[in-house]
């Protein structure tokens, strides 16, 4: 039972979370969502004790804290708010404080791109539909319940157990950080085993390079060249068949 | 004088006070000349109308805006009551937010090229050394659709949703050209920030200017922006004639006032972009060269820009009074079918160059033909396409057979 010592300390705030987002989905009955909303910031509370972010100056701190719990109440609220209107606005939350996140790893470009694409287009084209549909400013009833609360809440968690159990096996994370010399831009100590690719580290004599675009363009086109080929005709592909399904009439759209 | 200002500071708090100094410039001066901006479109629409426009209020209108501004303050603030209030009251903050920050990388002076934040020298731009500047600004003012599609979402009333409809629709088109236009100029200067294409030009003289190498990328550009700003030929989504107000049919007082003040805001950093990307932002032969250091030279420097911007805000406000305004299939068509595969033709030209290190100068005749062309193609294609919307076309051997 060496393993349970080691990493039981996450089932608590992990099933915690899990029943505070259940309760708090919206449902035909209506609960008390001060218990809910009090489960899930002792989840939060706790979940924050294990995984600390390597010691650094106090405005990265500040910045940290600020961005990762913005992101992860957001992500609550989307999930468990009756408006759908009001869902997207905060998973378009969610995204900015997720590109602050990327923004104090030193991932600038990755930042601003996730903003334009995912913030910028597709919550929008998101809000758009449901404006359509629903133009009176209350949700209609089918659009308020979800339909397998349990089941979703579930499956959620434990995508999200996984993800943790591995971080803390990479990071080994026991209720601190062990990456006390973080370089800028680190956030959890480098997995064993893996190492990190050398086209993409910072050249020695201008460590300020870190991140930046000349980095990141060599690194994508250089190490993953064939992945992003591949993405970049998938993608295409995706819009010549959007552009074959579309009807066309005979005079003009709109 | 700046740098004992700032030792008097305690340790901690010294990195913040140059950015609040600049900070609270830039936002004083910009209020500033928004509301004389206001002014100046009032007259110059008069003045292209044969109007004498707005006097009443001190020597020549000078304190029209004075009086525009205490009316919209003291004005009954009407919130209607089949509104979504919450949303309803942070639309504007979001128009006048994300247009503001989008200015926090624009220099509007000389920047220092050792620039670090507590030695007192002042920076002329909010946030120095972003090596990102085009790439933010284009984030942030992606996130401006937000305030535009609330706002007439929010209001509950269907002008209101039509132009939200409209201007979502428009804002999401033209983000891609105008991020294509000024791809070529990251790839002639080696880098997306704002501070180094300017010195890019500078360092090269008048003959340096981007606007000699990518005159098509500088109309597309504007054109673009425009667009964004959702300036007079582009304003399909407030047009008084047939939306009422558009997105802000249901609002008044100083919550309509923080849209306009965010309009106005996006027409200054549209033009102090145009100026600094395609025009050498402080640069002018002979008076503001990179190594000139006279008396006052750096005030030359910000002179010479500011006269720049003040110039295309001009050509922005007489484009407003000059074309009528695009249908809306045409806004469309203007962006999907023109202005995209120009830029990207333009992107190819300039890889061109660059691969098999041709002369710089030959993207002038590049961008001309290109221009041409597109002129060309425009031209012929009109009068066939005219007759086909007139023939009806029988649906059964239409598209619908290649989608099965």
């Amino acid at each position: 039972m060496e393993w349970n010592e080691e990493n039981g300390l996450l089932l608590i705030p992990l099933g915690l979370g899990c029943l505070a987002v259940w309760w708090l989905m919206p449902s035909a009955k209506q609960r008390p969502r001060i218990l809910g909303g009090l489960a899930a910031l002792a989840a939060i509370l706790m979940m924050q004790l294990m995984l600390l972010p390597p010691a650094g100056d106090y405005v990265r701190n500040v910045l940290f804290f600020l961005f990762a719990a913005a992101a992860v109440i957001s992500a609550g609220l989307m999930i468990t708010d009756r408006n759908p209107v009001y869902s997207a606005l905060w998973f378009a939350l969610v995204t900015l404080a997720v590109c602050g996140l990327f923004l104090l790893n030193s991932a600038p470009f990755l930042s601003a791109s996730t903003i334009i694409v995912y913030a910028g287009a597709i919550i929008v084209t998101f809000l758009f539909v449901i404006m359509l549909a629903q133009q009176s400013g209350t949700a209609t009833s089918y659009d308020q319940q979800p339909i397998q609360p349990a089941m979703a809440t579930i499956g959620a968690f434990i995508l999200l157990g996984a993800l943790l159990f591995t971080l803390q096996e990479w990071g080994h994370i026991d209720g601190k950080s062990t990456n006390q010399h973080a370089e800028p831009g680190q956030f959890i100590a480098l997995p064993e085993g893996i190492q990190p690719n050398p086209l993409s580290q910072a050249p020695q004599d201008n460590p300020h390079e870190i991140g930046s675009l000349r980095v990141l363009g060599r690194s994508l086109f250089g190490d993953y060249l064939f992945a992003v080929e591949i993405a970049g005709t998938v993608l295409l592909i995706a819009t010549i068949g959007a552009i074959a399904i579309a009807p066309r009439r005979s005079q003009g759209t709109l | 004088m700046l740098e004992q200002l700032i030792n008097w500071f305690p340790e901690w708090a010294r990195p913040f006070i140059m950015p609040m100094i600049t900070i609270g410039i830039v936002l004083q001066v910009n209020l500033g000349v928004c509301s004389y901006l206001i002014l100046l479109e009032r007259k110059l629409s008069a003045w292209m109308q044969d109007r004498i426009g707005p006097n009443r209020v001190g020597p020549w209108g000078l304190l029209q805006p004075v009086a525009d501004m205490l009316k919209l303050l003291l004005k009954e603030d009407v919130i209607p009551g089949h509104v979504n209030k919450f949303l309803y009251v942070l639309a504007p903050g979001i128009s006048v937010f994300t247009t503001m920050l989008a200015f926090a990388v624009v220099p509007f002076g000389p920047v220092p090229r050792n620039l670090s934040a507590t030695d007192g020298q002042f920076p002329y731009i909010i946030a120095p050394g972003v090596d990102l500047g085009l790439v933010f600004i284009f984030a942030v003012t992606s996130l401006a659709v937000y305030g535009i599609i609330l706002g007439g979402w929010a209001s509950n009333n269907k002008y209101s949703a039509l132009g939200a409809m409209r201007a979502s629709a428009q804002v999401v088109s033209y983000e891609i050209p105008l991020g294509m236009s000024v791809v070529g100029l990251a790839l002639l200067t080696g880098s997306m920030s704002i501070e180094k294409i300017l010195l890019h030009q500078a360092d090269a003289g008048i003959f340096g200017w981007n606007i000699w190498f990518q005159p098509l990328a500088c109309v597309i550009f504007f054109a673009a922006a425009m667009a964004e700003a959702q300036r007079l030929p582009f304003d399909l989504s407030e047009c008084e004639q047939e939306l009422v107000g558009g997105w802000h049919t249901e609002y008044s007082a100083m919550k309509w006032g923080l849209f306009f003040l965010g309009e106005y805001t996006h027409v200054i950093t549209i033009s102090f972009l145009t100026s600094i990307l395609f025009f050498g932002g402080w640069h002018f032969p002979w008076i503001a060269e990179p190594d000139s250091q006279y008396l006052g030279s750096t005030l030359v420097k910000v002179l010479v820009l500011l006269t720049k911007s003040f110039a295309f805000i001009i050509v922005i406000q007489m484009l407003r009074w000059t074309i009528p305004r695009f249908r809306f299939d045409q806004l469309m068509g203007l962006a999907w079918k023109v202005l995209i595969p120009l830029a990207t033709l333009n992107v190819v030209c300039v890889m061109i160059v660059k691969q098999f290190h041709l002369n710089e100068w030959w993207l002038l005749p590049m961008s001309a033909g290109l221009f041409l062309g597109a002129g060309l193609i425009g031209t012929q294609s009109s009068r066939p396409f005219a007759r086909r919307t007139l023939e009806p076309v029988p649906e059964a051997h239409g598209h619908h057979a290649h989608a099965h």
